[in-house]
């Protein structure tokens, strides 16, 4: 990283009038901080106003105090010195606001959580406290009037893929009066629940419960379908997105087509069908399936004659209703947005990839899904057309695998699905013999623990261990295996062998995450904000998650998930209009030279290229500030955390005695600086060194930050950032290496400057390293005070270190 | 290399008794960090490296369950089960293993383990290692013939005239040459044992 300079200075206001207001916390800031001595101290700063304190500054007389100064002293800034902001930053940003000062002109210092409640010493207690009012008066010298944004949402959604989760969000959502685009990459809606026979537990026919609901989504007058669609591209901001989809041709005419299978029957070519897991085949003009929507014939382009070498088009003499068009070509739509729908699916993983089963190899070893379709064509085996009598069902085929072709995740239906199909098995052939071979049973859901106690009623034969291999001899597969509960080898024939693959996330996945601006998980599939507290939602506002897209599930949990998933679309469009917070990215054009190093870098595709310049959407923008110290024209600056304000605030934090140690943390806002809250809250005490300055994320700092705090009087540097951050560990480490390596070349030791990460309650590992950083500072004692001036006179820019 | 090993072999004659009481943690993390033994914490019992085992009929223990007993801290009975000698390192286990567990890998520590702690139970195989390696070290690679006729040397021999007649069957078909093999730099061969000796030692 290139360490470059920019004179600071320029927008501070004429000579803005500071108040600040310093609360006792009814003893619980007043009896460790000396408030007096801190009034009086901040008191003296040029031109602080007004220093006052009071027993509770939040409550009513409290703000009345505030809003009276205010207005009498013609103050237009104002520092609060009491609890967290994550407590009452809106509070007091009201009472300024009632007061007729914008409300981010206000500025709170936190010397409750962060000084009061983790100290003992009262002298240093006061000494830091003194400093973060300091830093925070610096800082509000340089406040910048900002105001909100609210846009008009659009009140329509996109949902993507039309399995079982898309349709319960699209049919919820429409029922709720939103206007919803379906897009569906098959030339039919329904997905894999559309392929199965029964489903657990219940053993419900699972067209009886699915295709009404289909009919439901082509009725709909909220609900416009598109099939053999995709989107792609995806433009705007969150609550307006505009997307574009591409249709692909389906060479009928799904007005015209009565269904009436002429064309199939005249058709001379056959191709595997995809609806039956390629067990038969069928013609290049197809209905997908008896129930499908919409109904209607559809080509494959890749098997029709015509299409592929000119010749033949029967189907286009025998079609009565002129129905058949070779002349469709692709159709592209833009659709207005407010929010989208990501619902698509897994498919099975190849078994072929888990080698020693065979698969592929003999037709009678086939997968679950191939089974489903078996029990609705009239169970038969692949092979020969008898009914089978002995089979073995194999689970976990590359599920919960380390090595690199498998899935480490549980596939969560495997079980369940091997059972169902065991007792389907039983009842379809009395006489037939099911045995599933398990690693570990999972029946976790309501009614499952029966189901699976029902099918040892029912004679399944259930053996621990995981098959090593499936060979043929003769006319049976022998399945090898060891009987785990009895240490014995196993060697039995059977007619057919179910294997159960592992789930895998959709086709495509990848490319629609990288287009949506939103995340996949490690196993591939789209990542929730929270795992538990905010599960359908996805890093960027406005895009939610629904069903198997999010990971493995089972039909009852995905038609739940959508349900809820529909229920958060609608609270987010139901508003009306989104509140965008002002704190954004903004470009400094003059200094842009169009080289494009921060488009990429942005975590949610805010910075885009236009004709002659670069533009940052507002909206999209997070106030990460990433773009801000990568830009090597420093042409990017972030609203109320700008330079000027920055820097400021971290001359006032390491401001100070001499002689007393002072370590600087810059810690993420939200997580990272709950974390710390969260320490202070259970009066986890620590070094009163380390002094916390509060920054929307790391990624916002440069070398030039952690130069001035050395500069400044800082002995030591901490960096703290949230775990859930858009600047992910790696990345942190990789800037921080940056950083010690700058640091060595003005001679100031790498160990002075430490990074770490934080969950929300993980403060005990944050503030045993501010401990252990505090002791090895001491240990390397302070920095001379010749190489601060080194330091500042660089940075003053007088002189530039090779 | 061969001093090194040879006064290995030969103090796995007179057993010592282990003295130290060790706790099951102990030698779960001594067997952690053998080769092959990184990943056992991995293993969720699967049971796929036993069934497909060629030579687990001989084995007093399967797969799975030396890695249960090295997991519940078993050493006496790990060191000195047959599995780890029966083990042919045909390596199927550990292309079948789920969890990447380097099964046949984590054999071969286990029995430079067993020597050096004096758990050997069988004698015999010990030998077979013995002479194995001296025929590699002789001539860079194996020569059946010679590692045949140390191996009987020193039973009796009513076995070495049973064994005489499948001896001239697999020379007529091709697979007893008499005249070893070798290789061009057995010397390099020898180095490269001899440094693993010394690692394996420290």
């Amino acid at each position: 990283m290139n360490i470059l300079l920019r004179k600071v200075g320029g927008s501070m206001s004429q000579k803005p009038s500071i108040g600040v207001f310093i609360c006792h916390c009814g003893g619980n800031i007043s009896d460790t901080v000396d408030v007096a001595r801190v009034k009086e101290t901040i008191g003296s700063i040029d031109q602080v106003k007004v220093a006052e304190t009071f027993e509770y500054v939040c409550s009513n007389p409290g703000q009345e105090m505030i809003k009276k100064a205010v207005k009498e002293q013609g103050l237009d800034r104002a520092v609060v010195a009491s609890c967290s902001p994550r407590m009452h930053l809106d509070t007091f940003r009201q009472v300024v606001k009632s007061a007729g000062m914008n409300p981010y002109f206000l500025e709170m210092v936190n010397i409750r959580e962060q000084c009061s409640w983790v100290h003992d010493d009262k002298a240093k207690a006061t000494n830091k406290a003194i400093a973060l009012v300091r830093a925070a008066v610096q800082r509000a010298r340089y406040l910048e009037p900002l105001t909100p944004k609210n846009l008009k949402v659009t009140e329509s959604v996109l949902v993507i893929g039309g399995g079982i989760a898309g349709i319960y969000s699209a049919l919820e959502l429409a029922d709720k009066g939103y206007q919803v685009y379906l897009v569906e990459r098959n030339p039919s809606i329904g997905g894999h629940m559309s392929q199965l026979s029964k489903v657990f537990p219940t053993f419900d026919c699972s067209a009886c419960i699915l295709t009404p609901k289909m009919v439901s989504v082509a009725h709909h007058p909220n609900i416009k379908i598109f099939t053999s669609a995709e989107p792609i591209a995806v433009g705007g901001s969150s609550g307006n997105f505009e997307v574009k989809i591409r249709v692909k041709p389906r060479y009928v005419d799904l007005k015209k087509c009565i269904v009436c299978g002429e064309c199939a029957k005249k058709c001379p070519v056959k191709k595997p069908s995809s609806f039956e897991e390629n067990l038969v085949q069928e013609k290049a003009i197809y209905v997908p399936f008896k129930q499908a929507i919409p109904n209607a014939s559809v080509i494959d382009k890749d098997y029709c004659l015509y299409l592929t070498r000119g010749v033949c088009g029967i189907c286009e003499k025998f079609c009565k209703g002129e129905a058949i068009n070779f002349k469709q070509e692709d159709e592209l739509m833009d659709l207005k947005v407010g929010a989208i729908i990501v619902s698509t699916g897994y498919s099975l993983m190849d078994p072929k990839l888990v080698g020693q089963y065979g698969f592929g190899l003999h037709p009678d070893i086939i997968t679950n899904l191939q089974f489903e379709r078996l029990m609705l064509q009239g169970l038969h085996k692949p092979s020969t057309g008898e009914v089978p009598k002995k089979v073995a069902f194999i689970l976990c085929v590359g599920s919960r695998t380390t090595t690199a072709e498998g899935c480490a995740y549980c596939c969560k239906i495997g079980c369940m699905t091997a059972i169902k199909q065991a007792l389907l098995l039983n009842k379809t052939v009395p006489e037939a013999e099911p045995w599933i071979f398990y690693t570990d049973i999972r029946a976790h859901g309501k009614g499952y623990e029966e189901f699976y106690a029902k099918a040892r009623e029912h004679f399944t034969t259930f053996v621990r261990g995981r098959p090593a291999e499936v060979v043929r001899e003769g006319n049976s597969l022998i399945v090898k295996a060891e009987d785990t509960l009895l240490g014995k080898h196993i060697e039995e024939p059977f007619d057919m062998v179910v294997l159960s693959p592992a789930l895998v996330p959709n086709k495509g996945a990848k490319e629609l995450a990288d287009m949506l601006g939103i995340d996949l998980g490690p196993d591939g599939f789209f990542l929730e904000v929270h795992h538990k507290l905010r599960g359908v939602e996805t890093k960027r506002e406005g895009i939610y998650v629904a069903g198997t897209a999010q990971g493995p599930k089972d039909v009852r949990e995905t038609t739940m998930e959508s349900m809820a998933t529909a229920s958060k679309v609608a609270t987010f469009l139901g508003k009306g209009e989104i509140s965008v917070s002002p704190e954004v990215a903004y470009l400094i054009p003059k200094r842009c030279d169009l080289c494009g190093t921060c488009i990429d870098q942005c975590p949610t595709r805010a910075i885009k290229k236009g004709k002659n310049e670069v533009i940052i959407d507002p909206i999209s923008c997070i106030g990460c500030g990433i773009c801000v110290p990568i830009c090597p024209k420093e042409a990017i600056d972030l609203k109320n955390t700008t330079e000027e304000q920055l820097i400021a605030q971290i001359k006032g934090i390491a401001e100070g005695e001499e002689t007393a140690l002072r370590i600087i943390a810059f810690v993420e806002k939200m997580t990272a600086y709950g974390s710390a809250d969260l320490g202070g809250q259970s009066r986890r005490s620590y070094s009163p060194e380390v002094r916390i300055l509060r920054v929307p994320s790391i990624a916002r700092l440069g070398i030039k930050h952690v130069l001035h705090a050395f500069a400044a009087g800082a002995d030591g540097v901490i960096f703290v950032e949230g775990d859930d951050s858009v600047f992910r560990e790696d990345k942190l480490r990789e800037r921080v290496i940056h950083f010690k390596k700058d640091l060595g070349k003005f001679g100031i030791q790498s160990l002075r400057l430490q990074s770490t990460t934080t969950t929300l309650p993980q403060y005990e590992k944050m503030l045993t390293l501010f401990d252990d950083f505090v002791e090895r500072v001491k240990k390397m004692g302070p920095i001379t005070r010749e190489k601060r001036e080194e330091v500042k006179k660089y940075l003053e820019g007088d002189k530039i270190v090779a | 290399m061969s001093h090194e090993k040879d006064k290995l072999f030969a103090e796995a004659k007179t057993p010592q008794p282990v003295t130290r009481e060790e706790s099951r943690r102990d030698f779960l993390k001594e067997v952690m960090n053998m080769q092959g033994g990184e990943k056992i914490l991995e293993c969720i019992q699967c049971g796929s490296c036993a069934g497909g085992c060629p030579t687990r009929f001989a084995m007093d223990y399967s797969p799975m369950q030396i890695i249960k007993m090295i997991n519940l801290g078993m050493k006496e009975k790990v060191l000195s089960s047959s599995t780890i000698w029966v083990c042919s390192s045909c390596y199927t286990c550990a292309t079948r293993c789920p969890r990447d567990v380097s099964f046949a890998t984590l054999m071969m520590s286990l029995r430079n383990k067993a020597i050096r702690e004096n758990l050997v139970k069988n004698g015999a195989k010990l030998n077979f290692h013995k002479y194995f390696f001296e025929v590699v070290n002789k001539y860079g690679r194996l020569h059946e013939p010679e590692l045949l006729v140390k191996l009987l040397d020193k039973t009796d021999f009513r076995s070495l005239r049973s064994n005489a007649s499948l001896g001239l069957r697999l020379f007529k078909k091709g697979k007893l040459q008499i005249r070893a093999p070798k290789i061009k730099q057995t010397s390099w061969l020898c180095t490269i044992l001899e440094k693993t000796n010394e690692k394996e030692s420290q």
